[in-house]
């Protein structure tokens, strides 16, 4: 072998040594990155990446754009499906990997979202443990957070859930709970239309009060207190009670029963009639309606 | 004549042995540089992709972030400048955080539904999970036309599928079905699990009798001092509660079930987990 091609030699190979070095800090940037980045490239995302790299394979980039849009499109019209399903609208959910050695990754998830009215925000680790093909789950850490003013209800359900760290009953209580708000959003709205002389929404018709009034009975106010209450164990039961406002002349003309016991009677017309149609006779019996 | 031309050919084909063996090791010099060179170009290419690779995720996560921003703020934030790969690029950002959107309506027990034989049905999972620890998950395969009719489950039998989808009206209020059921199946996994926990962590306490709903447990105690035996019966009559509704015990001492200790003990077990319970009863010298 002549001289000169040793020297040659020589320098490739050191040449080789330094971009392999370059090579390696960049591959182990590559996978801190993608530690970052909870979603590995598979698919139509690989293609999408290789392409924006310069390095797509036959098709060009028009073709790359085309599938990953159908694929996002799909993605959309899943997350649409699941919104509706679930009835719990997500608005955002980052990640962040702490952890991940062969068989155990552990992330820290924040997701916050809206429930009907209610805004919320989660917080949590999660492990996955593989070993033989299976895999365990297992939440940590929970720390929750709902942003709404009249919630003094929930606070001790929300600190039983984070000491039990269950996620899946914190989301359907949220949703019951919802659901039971719309419920009685819904009733007063329509009382409200039926009888707009007489039933009127101090608070709104997301508040739990109802005020009944009647102009020829001035003075006097019939509340109709209508709370959603949340248990310990995440039950959630509606709570209606009527409450009066009257004068303590009209009392001391009528101190009977029609007038003082109003609140007893209105809880057993609910046990009989039901929420609706209670609230529909104290209605029409202060509308001072003749019924036929 | 013959010799001489044998001789002649052994000397040729050893002289074109000798030309092919130098000819065959200046090439092997010269093709170490090359391969060295080859080399050096395939590194040169890695690194340059590598480098792009990790540009791209850059760009990536930048236009992720203010993605998730405008979420949060509903606010049009314009996009940095345009280069070629922008659309791709925003769509790239857009599918990361479908997939973490995705998943997490996963991780929070949604129903991951379906649609199925072009939207005529639709599958639905139903996740169980016990502190925190995930568990089995079950499916549903609901016809919605012609009628809303379950089609096919992998719900165990002792789970009262159809009742709860009458009580519940599945054929208008799907979701109300679906979260009762949840709560079945969540309240069944859990008491599975405090079994598991209840004979993992109590080794001394005996398990006389469950079922498989586990909505019965028959256990026996032993009382330290006197050595006595305590039969505690743990009734979950509500199915869809990971507590009991009645704990009854039974005691040779008969003065013993109706002991101020005793009867805090049983409202414990009406209030906390059983395997929690009896760590506590454990702890304050009941039980051994």
């Amino acid at each position: 072998m002549s001289v000169e091609n040793m020297e040659e030699v020589e320098v490739l190979e050191a040449q080789i040594e330094l971009l392999q070095a370059e090579v390696e800090a960049l591959q182990r940037q590559q996978q801190d990155n993608q530690k970052d980045m909870t979603f590995q490239f598979r698919g139509q995302m690989h293609d999408a990446v290789a392409s924006v790299c310069g390095l797509g394979p036959g098709g060009g980039k028009e073709r790359v754009l085309s599938r990953l849009k159908e694929e996002v499109e799909e993605m959309e019209e899943d997350l649409r499906q699941q919104t509706q399903m679930n009835g719990i609208s997500l608005t955002s959910c980052t990640a962040k990997t702490l952890q991940s050695s062969g068989r155990k990754v552990v992330q820290q998830l924040c997701v916050s979202g809206r429930c009907s009215e209610l805004d919320f925000q989660v917080e949590f680790k999660l492990s996955e443990l593989t070993t033989d093909q299976r895999s365990q789950r297992t939440i940590s850490d929970l720390n929750v957070v709902l942003d709404s003013s009249d919630l003094q209800n929930f606070s001790s359900f929300v600190s039983s859930v984070e000491e039990s760290r269950d996620l899946l009953l914190f989301f359907r209580t949220l949703r019951t709970f919802s659901d039971r708000c719309d419920d009685r959003c819904r009733t007063f709205q329509h009382f409200q239309q039926k009888y707009p002389s007489v039933v009127s929404l101090p608070g709104g018709c997301r508040s739990e009060v109802m005020a009944l009034s009647h102009a020829e009975l001035s003075g006097c106010v019939l509340f109709v207190h209508w709370s959603v209450e949340v248990s310990r164990e995440g039950g959630v039961t509606p709570k209606i009670e009527l409450l009066t406002k009257i004068p303590d002349e009209a009392l001391q003309l009528f101190p009977s029963r029609p007038v003082g016991g109003a609140t007893e009677a209105f809880q057993s017309l609910l046990r009989i009639l039901g929420a609706e149609a209670a609230i529909e006779s104290i209605i029409r019996a202060i509308s001072l309606q003749q019924d036929v | 004549m013959e010799a001489a031309s044998t001789k002649g050919v052994l000397s040729h084909l050893s002289l074109l042995e000798v030309q092919a063996r130098s000819r065959r090791s200046r090439p092997q010099q010269q093709s170490r540089v090359t391969e060295l060179k080859a080399k050096v170009e395939a590194l040169k290419v890695q690194k340059e992709q590598l480098e792009a690779e990790i540009q791209t995720h850059q760009n990536l996560q930048k236009l992720r972030s203010s993605l998730d921003k405008q979420c949060a703020d509903e606010d049009d934030v314009e996009m940095e400048e345009d280069s070629e790969n922008s659309e791709l690029l925003r769509l790239m950002a857009r599918h990361t955080q479908l997939k973490d959107l995705l998943h997490a309506h996963h991780l929070i027990g949604g129903y991951d539904v379906i649609k199925t034989r072009q939207g005529k049905g639709v599958c639905v999972s139903l996740a169980t999970a016990y502190e925190g620890v995930y568990l089995d998950t079950y499916n549903l395969e609901i016809d919605l036309k012609p009628a809303v009719r379950i089609s096919r489950h992998n719900i165990p039998p002792f789970i009262p599928v159809n009742s709860l989808a009458k009580e519940n009206n599945m054929q208008t209020h799907m979701r109300a079905f679906l979260d009762a059921l949840s709560q079945h199946l969540n309240a069944f996994a859990g008491r599975k699990q405090e079994l598991k926990l209840l004979k993992e962590q109590h080794k001394s306490v005996e398990v006389m009798e469950s079922n498989v709903l586990c909505s019965i447990l028959v256990l026996m105690f032993t009382v330290p001092k006197e050595k006595t035996a305590v039969l505690c019966t743990l009734d979950y009559i509500d199915h869809s509660s990971c507590l009991p509704k009645r704990v009854h015990l039974e005691c040779e001492d008969k003065q013993l079930p109706d002991s101020p200790q005793w009867k805090k003990n049983c409202s414990l077990l009406m209030e906390t987990p059983v395997h929690t319970a009896l760590t506590a009863m454990r702890k304050v010298g009941d039980i051994v």
